[in-house]
């Protein structure tokens, strides 16, 4: 499973969550993310369709198919507990 | 020697009876002029305290009301009373008793004052200055009344008493705080709570955030400390500057009823607003479009805050400080000009209008202050929650109700102390 984190320098709600996800991959060092700008990595944006909110958080499986996407600022329990539900997707 | 006897008890009945009515008094009419303002709540109070409770007291006390807001005739006397008696008329309630004006009114002062004026205009002769202006019959100039001594009782210390069951009739006991004055502590406590909900308001909090994110990223942590510790001095200073404004423009355009309906109206509106938000907007991100304005705010920021000169930075921070607090009170403008209303309500001195102002401020920085100084010592970043932004506007949401409600329907409950 890996986690794409689509976020922005000028959003207050990703600057939030960076340490959110800093603390979930120092406990899951399993876990695979990715970070990706919204002003720079124009490509990624395009093709995952980010275009309403940030920051956005896509799960994909080891197909590399999507199979959630989250917005907003979320819980960290939560996270937790949808990545130790889908850990091996 | 029978005789003798009988002269005497006769001798010692009228000298009792003679006693009797030398304590009888004689008490002169009293003439009270109050100018008032329809929808001005310390007149209205007064105006209670002139019919309920004073002419119950002072029989001989007769009050000639003129309501100027709507009444031009009215102003037009006053102010020719003004220009004529050399009176400093600052505003209403004005009363004259006699040769003595009263501006304003406070609880704790001017029910003493009064009482005071009246008992002394009904033993002594006052001059009436008001009764050549106004046609009414001087009523001073007729005959001394005489009646029974039912106004004798010492002014000083029926004032002291009535004062002291209002006062005890006020006193609440709290835990860790003891017993403590539930009308002077209550505007303290509004002011804080009205105070940190305004902080909590994100308008407030994200341009706080970017700076942050952008310090984090330096080695220097004395120039962290100055940059960010100088902008929100800045931002503090605005508010201030902004809530003074304020303030200053609801006093100067005085106890206008319809100033105070608009305000009610506006904190009403916000109110329902914030606790719509709470209920149904369960967006928690940033929104894509339209976020250009963000955007150069925080490119403008950058480069600020690489400026190589301390001296340039902080110059950079300051002016930025000032300019993005100014946008931002469009956003959060609600809470300061609500509560500055309920300030201009109670009718203080202004060195405490300006403490009140800072004791908000304060609390409003409280959230910012938090979130710098936690993050300036773990150097990890912190911030406020959507989570408690929610709930703020939960309970900011229904007090901005019921202080929207009290202001349209009963000013005087916020009238505190």
């Amino acid at each position: 499973m890996k986690v794409l984190k689509f976020g922005a320098a000028w959003c207050p709600g990703c600057i939030i969550m960076g340490p959110r996800w800093k603390e979930i991959e120092a406990e899951h060092s399993w876990l695979q993310t990715e970070y990706y700008d919204f002003d720079k990595d124009k490509e990624a944006v395009e093709k995952y369709n980010i275009n309403d909110t940030l920051p956005t958080f896509v799960f994909l499986d080891k197909e590399s198919n999507e199979f959630l996407r989250l917005n907003g600022e979320v819980e960290k329990e939560k996270l937790v507990e949808i990545i130790i539900q889908n850990k091996d997707k | 020697m029978k005789i003798g006897l009988k002269k005497t008890i006769f001798i010692v009945f009228l000298c009792l009876f003679l006693l009797i009515q030398s304590i009888e008094a004689e008490v002169f009419p009293v003439n009270a002029y109050f100018f008032y303002g329809d929808g001005c709540p310390h007149c209205a109070v007064e105006k209670d305290f002139l019919y309920d409770v004073l002419e119950d007291e002072y029989p001989s006390l007769t009050v000639y009301e003129y309501e100027i807001y709507n009444n031009r005739e009215n102003a037009l006397l006053l102010q020719n009373l003004a220009e004529q008696l050399k009176l400093k008329v600052e505003g209403v309630p004005f009363l004259i008793i006699g040769d003595e004006s009263f501006v304003g009114w406070s609880n704790t002062i001017t029910p003493g004052l009064l009482r005071e004026k009246v008992y002394e205009c009904s033993v002594i002769k006052c001059p009436d200055v008001v009764a050549q202006f106004t046609g009414n019959t001087p009523e001073i100039e007729s005959e001394p009344e005489i009646v029974e001594p039912e106004s004798e009782i010492d002014p000083e210390s029926k004032k002291e008493t009535d004062s002291e069951s209002e006062q005890n009739k006020n006193m609440i006991t709290l835990p860790f705080l003891g017993t403590v004055d539930a009308l002077s502590f209550s505007l303290p406590i509004l002011t804080m709570i009205i105070g940190a909900l305004d902080g909590f308001n994100p308008c407030a909090m994200w341009v706080l955030l970017f700076l942050i994110s952008l310090l984090l990223g330096m080695k220097d942590r004395k120039r962290m400390w100055i940059l960010g510790s100088a902008f929100i001095i800045a931002s503090a200073f605005v508010y201030f500057l902004f809530m003074v404004a304020w303030l200053n423009l609801i006093i100067f355009l005085g106890f206008v009823s319809w100033i105070r309906i608009v305000v009610g109206l506006v904190a009403l509106g916000g109110g329902i607003y914030s606790i719509k938000e709470f209920l149904f907007n369960k967006m928690n991100g940033c929104k894509v479009a339209g976020a250009s304005g963000k955007k150069k705010m925080f490119e403008r920021m950058k480069s600020i805050v690489k400026e190589n000169s301390l001296w340039l930075a902080l110059g950079g921070i300051i002016t930025l400080a000032f300019a993005v607090n100014l946008v931002e009170l469009v956003c959060s403008a609600g809470l300061p000009a609500i509560y500055t209303q309920v300030l201009a309500l109670n009718a203080l001195p202004a060195w405490k209008y300006y403490l009140y102002i800072l004791l908000y401020i304060l609390f409003f920085m409280l959230d910012d202050l938090f979130v710098f100084f936690v993050t300036m010592k773990t150097l990890q970043m912190t911030g406020i929650t959507t989570k408690y932004t929610k709930v703020a506007r939960l309970v900011g949401g229904t007090i901005m109700i019921a202080i929207g409600l009290m202001l349209i329907f009963r000013p005087e409950w916020l009238m505190f102390g």
